[in-house]
């Protein structure tokens, strides 16, 4: 059981990181829109974080493939193709000469993603709070 | 239409709209026939002739405008106030300095109807009211038009001006404004654009000048055109119509022949009308009443119309192509000899009034801005605009400086727009509300003036900023980030063997060398050279050195520099080592026989010696880059992806390196000009990405050899050294609240959603843009749309040249159209063709541009389908009766053109690069090339030695029957010019031009064309010469071409011929008949 908690809360801190740099970006996306930083800035620092973002977020996946829990990683394979196709074509990162022309499309992509996330979230929720559940009642019946 | 009612034909034209198809044909062709001498006077040379006579007639006009008066201010809504406001001002005093227009402007809106209505016959009387009013009138009208009311909510000024309107007809007192002419060089900057007062005073005449460059030039041609009717019998059908076109599009001098037909809806464009009432007339003698019936209509919107133009609701507000049902066939086909052809119209540049900047500066796809969301939804076309902030302007015309000396520049506190000619001073002078934001501004104390009892500054005249459409800003240290940069060229040149061996090094050398002296920025300009093959060698030009000190670099994956500086000299105190170092280069690699090419590394060598400075950075390359980072693949070659999915990568750059270099020059101010010279695949789609985004162009010279090219090479390579350059720049546009400007398309890159960064940006490159609605509704009248572009010149000063320009707001679709610039569309549309052919298969892009032309000929239809009988007839504004032309010339066009086989990815490529960056009348010239027969006309000589080009044939339609065996034919598509000789052409004649050693070659594809001891190679080579004078920005070379000659004649005269069935779409004829189909189709 504490292997479950631990997954738990392993899984937690993921999606939580992937929610954070998901914002992170979009909010660089809106601030270049309104003209708050140039697009040099705003691209370099998207870009960064666009391959820790595949990297952990394939991470995760593998992690509930680990553990058996396959409904998860069935629900998180379709992105993981996504993934894998923009990164084959060199398309993963912000292109930043033409970043104002594809700027709807990119804050369309990221919100997709987030919400997409957002429900990864509610579901590690859910799963950290039955694990810690289960432990205690497991310790209570020990 | 309207033209028509301009000729006494048009009468007759109505009852036939109203009968039958058939007898509506007739109408038109016979007003054409009669009136064919007339359309072509109009568009050329009437107007002009006219012009100048006006002048003397103004005080004739002064008179009626009372009368007219009377009626306009009734109908305020002419005075649109805000517009005319201003001049309405200025009439009492000043006016004539800046605006002659202006003046006239506030009388002469009131003043025209009736001036033409009564003296335009009379002569040029209404004509100096035109002038003067160009600007303001041309909206007022256009008021009026919309509905009128627009103008009159204007409000604020509406009301003052009222008022003032009265005084106008003072305003004969043009004279008196000459006296402030003298004040003018007061002004800070002496600059020339005050050369006009002068022609203030002469009044009208003062116009003229302007004017005459253009259109009027052209009488010339509207001689020919009398002359050609004979041979010119489809014109003649469009004839009458033609006129009208040109007026629309054109607010100037073109306008003015619409406005007798259309009268209420050209309104918009008043300055036009006044000149062709008075050609009009003179040509159609007796039809004094009917011209009458034009000086009305341009007000008609308003109120004029009522008075004079009661028949002409009865007038088909559109032109329309009739299609015969084909004997023995259910098809039907079009008379090809009516098919509207740009042939007669030179150059489509229209003047507006000084209010408004120049078209040549700014132009919009239509001049007449939809209200709201539905209407633009049922425009279909682009909705946008195309700047070329740098043009050239003819001697006399430049944009003048202004100089606030000690104080900034007045802007607009909220929207930072720039002070110009529209803005309303309030409060005796002590505020100015924004014309962009309605916000309203304090006037720096340095900056008050008193008002006069017109609420107009009385300094107006004396100032550009308020009395001009365009001026350039001496800017202070506010729009500095850094100290102005002094003017940087950067040569990065490929010394592999190919480029030793096909004579580009040399031919680059020289030609650098000799262009030393006319480098701009003397004596603080900068240069340095690079050179690569499969290393880097950098050059020492330090100027205590005698002889430059070469240094080569091998390390590719990670360049370095040699020396910290020294690698970038101020030209004038290294001139000694650079000119050593010029006159060695060639004969240094002479024996160089590496064919690899770092152009990777050498750019970011190049990087790292330009970063500090920025400036101009030209690279030579005549291979595909082989080695090191950026090294391209050969990609082009293959067949198999072109008609599928993929195929659009093919357009696009394969290497992110690219992309990333390209930043990384616009960010730190480097322009980058390409220089292609490869005889094989180079892979220009990915070398021109460095400079589609940092304001450059690209040169592609296929197979280039000194012999054959150089001469074309030299001249562009010295005339973008020497050509005046901006640098450091950024452009931005702004426009009134609720519009917003969405999509932009050209070389550059954007810094925020609005502004673009161009590193160099010169005279030879425009942009467009299209524009959203933002609000659902616009509540005003007028939306200003004010171009500013902030730079260092190469003189090392900081300015901003500002364009503004007024539009009114309409809520019908018609006036849209009839508003409508081709010219501009034809320019956007073509952009956008590019662009989409950038991201799928060209078939979708030539798609995609043929369906905007179905869409919205097909709105059109459908907003007359019910009053009018319309089958077997395309109907179409006159203001668009080209776009069908020029839609299927962009389908053409070699950016767009087939598939595989029909030209080179490499060519390809570059035309599309071309495109991007040319203005507008280069790329109608592009799309239509000029195509004509010189045989006779070398031998017979021109008329006289001084009009050499007077007895230049007329250019004849662009189709392959055109072509005769016993006759040679010059096509002239802008860039540059092929001969095309046919087979039984004299011996004797063929000899003379090419020479005795060439005279019978076969393959005329190495030869170059040179002038040879006879009179006809003189002459050829004159004319030639000639021609290139009036197209500086490229040099058309001369290609020989024997009938016969696959594929070569194929490729470049067979392909270009636009109204033939090439490239796998339909002759001009079955196009119209096609889209006939289509739009008749859909509608029903």
């Amino acid at each position: 059981m504490a292997l479950e908690l631990v997954l738990g809360i392993l899984t937690f801190l993921a999606v939580a990181a992937l929610l954070g740099i998901l914002i992170y970006q979009l909010m660089c996306l809106s601030d270049l829109e309104f003209d708050y930083i140039n697009p040099f800035d705003s691209a370099s620092r998207i870009n960064k974080l666009v391959v820790p973002e595949i990297a952990l977020h394939v991470g995760l996946s593998c992690l509930y493939l680990v553990f058996g829990y396959w409904l998860i990683f069935l629900i998180n394979v379709p992105l993981i193709y996504y993934h894998g196709r923009l990164y084959l074509e060199h398309r993963h990162l912000v292109d930043v000469t033409e970043i104002f022309t594809s700027l709807n499309r990119e804050k369309m992509y990221r919100l997709i993603k987030l919400a997409f996330y957002i429900l990864l979230f509610f579901l590690a929720i859910y799963r950290l709070v039955e694990a810690s559940v289960h432990a205690l009642l497991d310790n209570e019946h020990a | 239409m309207q033209q028509q009612g301009g000729n006494p034909g048009l009468p007759a034209e109505f009852p036939h709209s109203s009968t039958s198809p058939a007898q509506q044909r007739p109408p038109y062709t016979v007003p054409g026939s009669i009136p064919r001498p007339g359309p072509p006077s109009w568009q050329g040379p009437p107007p002009g002739t006219q012009f100048r006579p006006q002048g003397v007639p103004q005080p004739s006009s002064g008179a009626p405008p009372t009368l007219a008066n009377a009626l306009s201010n009734p109908i305020s809504p002419f005075q649109s106030g805000s517009y005319q406001r201003p001049v309405a001002g200025r009439p009492p005093g000043p006016p004539a300095v800046f605006q002659p227009s202006q003046p006239s402007l506030g009388a002469p809106p009131p003043f025209q109807p009736s001036t033409f209505g009564g003296s335009s016959q009379a002569d040029g009387s209404w004509s100096p009211v035109s002038n003067p009013n160009s600007a303001s009138v041309g909206f007022s009208p256009k008021a009026s038009s919309t509905g009128g009311s627009p103008f009159s909510n204007v409000s604020p000024v509406p009301s003052t001006f009222g008022g003032s309107i009265p005084p106008p007809p003072t305003s004969s007192s043009l004279g008196s404004g000459f006296p402030i002419s003298s004040a003018y060089p007061a002004i800070s900057t002496p600059v020339t654009s005050f050369p006009r007062p002068p022609q203030v005073a002469s009044g009208p005449g003062a116009r003229p000048p302007f004017y005459a460059p253009g259109p009027y030039n052209l009488p010339p041609t509207g001689h020919q055109f009398s002359s050609a009717p004979p041979q010119q019998p489809p014109p003649s059908s469009f004839g009458p119509s033609p006129p009208s076109f040109g007026a629309p599009p054109q607010f100037g001098t073109p306008t003015p022949p619409q406005f007798g037909g259309t009268a209420p809806s050209q309104g918009y464009y008043s300055t036009g009308p006044p000149p062709p009432p008075p050609t009009t007339p003179g040509i159609y003698a007796g039809e004094g009443q009917q011209v009458g019936s034009y000086g009305a209509p341009p007000l008609a919107g308003g109120y004029g119309g009522n008075l004079q133009q009661p028949a002409q609701g009865l007038v088909e507000d559109f032109q329309s192509l009739s299609l015969v049902p084909l004997p023995g066939s259910v098809e039907s086909a079009v008379d090809p000899g009516m098919l509207p052809r740009p042939l007669d119209s030179p150059d489509d540049v229209k003047s507006t009034g000084t209010m408004n900047c120049n078209p040549r500066y700014l132009r919009l796809s239509t001049n007449a801005m939809p209200n709201s969301h539905s209407l633009v939804a049922r425009w279909h076309l682009p909705l946008g605009a195309v700047v070329h902030p740098l043009a050239e302007a003819p001697p006399g015309e430049e944009v003048p400086v202004v100089n606030f000396v000690g104080s900034s520049i007045v802007r607009c506190r909220r929207c930072r727009a720039y002070i110009n000619p529209y803005v309303m001073f309030t409060d005796g002078g002590r505020r100015w509300r924004c014309n962009v934001c309605v916000l309203l501004n304090e006037v720096p104390i340095e900056y008050f003036c008193s008002l006069d009892e017109n609420g107009r500054r009385r300094d107006a005249d004396e100032r550009p900023e308020l009395s001009c459409g365009s001026v350039e800003f001496v800017a202070q240290t506010e729009y500095m980030v850094r100290p102005p940069m002094p003017p940087v060229y950067f040569f990065l040149i490929d010394v592999s063997i190919s480029a030793v061996k096909s004579g580009m090094l040399k031919v680059a050398a020289e030609t650098i060398k000799a262009t030393l002296d006319k480098l701009p920025g003397f004596p603080r300009t900068q240069i340095g050279f690079l050179t690569f093959d499969s290393m880097l060698h950098f050059y020492n030009l330090k100027s205590s050195l005698m002889q430059p000190q070469m240094m080569v670099v091998a390390d590719l994956d990670d360049p370095f520099l040699p020396l910290p500086d020294d690698l970038l000299v101020n030209l004038s105190e290294s001139r000694v080592v650079v000119d050593a170092l010029l006159d060695s280069l060639p004969s240094l690699f002479e024996k160089n026989i590496s064919i690899e090419s770092a152009l990777g590394p050498a750019l970011k060598a190049t990087f790292m010696i330009m970063s500090q400075l920025g400036g101009k950075l030209l690279v030579f390359q005549s291979t595909l880059p082989s080695l090191g980072v950026g090294r391209l693949k050969l990609r082009g070659d293959d067949p198999r992806i072109y008609g599928t999915e993929k195929e659009y990568l093919l357009r696009g750059s394969e290497e992110q390196f690219y992309k990333h270099m390209a930043a990384d020059f616009s960010k730190y101010q480097i322009g980058v000009n390409i220089y292609a010279f490869g005889d094989r695949y180079t892979d220009l789609a990915s070398l021109g990405t460095l400079a589609k985004y940092t304001g450059g162009q690209v040169c592609y010279y296929p197979g280039f050899q000194a012999y054959l090219h150089g001469e074309k090479f030299s001249y562009e390579l010295a005339r973008d050294l020497s050509r005046e350059t901006a640098w450091e720049a950024v452009m931005r546009i702004r426009c009134g609240k609720g519009i917003r400007f969405s999509s932009f398309h050209g070389h550059f890159m954007l810094r925020s959603s609005d502004l673009m960064a161009l590193p160099a940006v010169d005279c030879d490159k425009a942009f467009s843009m299209q524009l959203t609605l933002e609000d659902t509704l616009l509540t005003t009248n007028t939306v200003y749309f004010q171009v500013a572009l902030l730079f260092t010149s190469s003189t090392g000063e900081r300015r901003i040249r500002v364009h503004t320009m007024a539009t009114p707001v309409v809520s019908d679709l018609g006036e849209m159209y009839r508003a409508a610039d081709v010219g501009a569309i034809a320019s956007i549309m073509s952009r956008l063709g590019v662009d989409k052919s950038m991201q799928s298969k060209l078939e979708d892009a030539r798609q995609t541009t043929q369906q905007r032309l179905h869409r919205s000929l097909r709105e059109y239809r459908n907003m007359f389908a019910v009053q009018h009988r319309t089958s077997n007839r395309l109907l179409f504004p006159e203001s668009l009766r080209l776009l069908p032309l020029y839609t299927l010339a962009i389908c053409k066009n070699l950016a767009l053109r087939g598939g595989y086989g029909d030209t080179t990815p490499d060519e390809r490529s570059a035309m599309g690069f071309e495109i991007m960056t040319m203005s507008i009348s280069r790329l109608l010239k592009l799309l239509y090339p000029a195509f004509f027969r010189i045989d006779e006309f070398l031998l017979q000589g021109g008329k006289g030695e001084t009009d050499f080009m007077m007895g230049l044939p007329k250019p004849v339609p662009l189709a392959s029957e055109r072509l005769d065996p016993r006759g040679a034919f010059l096509l002239n598509d802008g860039l540059r010019f092929v001969l095309w000789l046919g087979k039984v052409l004299p011996d004797e004649f063929v000899k003379q031009i090419l020479g005795p050693e060439f005279a019978y070659s076969p393959d005329l594809s190495k030869v170059a064309l040179q002038e040879h001891d006879s009179i006809l190679s003189k002459r050829l080579v004159a004319m030639l010469r000639e021609l290139r004078k009036m197209n500086p920005a490229v040099y058309q070379q001369c290609i020989l071409l024997r009938q016969g000659e696959q594929p070569r004649e194929g490729n470049l005269v067979l392909g270009n011929l636009v109204e033939d069935q090439t490239g796998g779409l339909s002759g001009y004829a079955d196009w119209i008949v096609q889209t006939y189909r289509h739009i008749s189709q859909k509608a029903s």
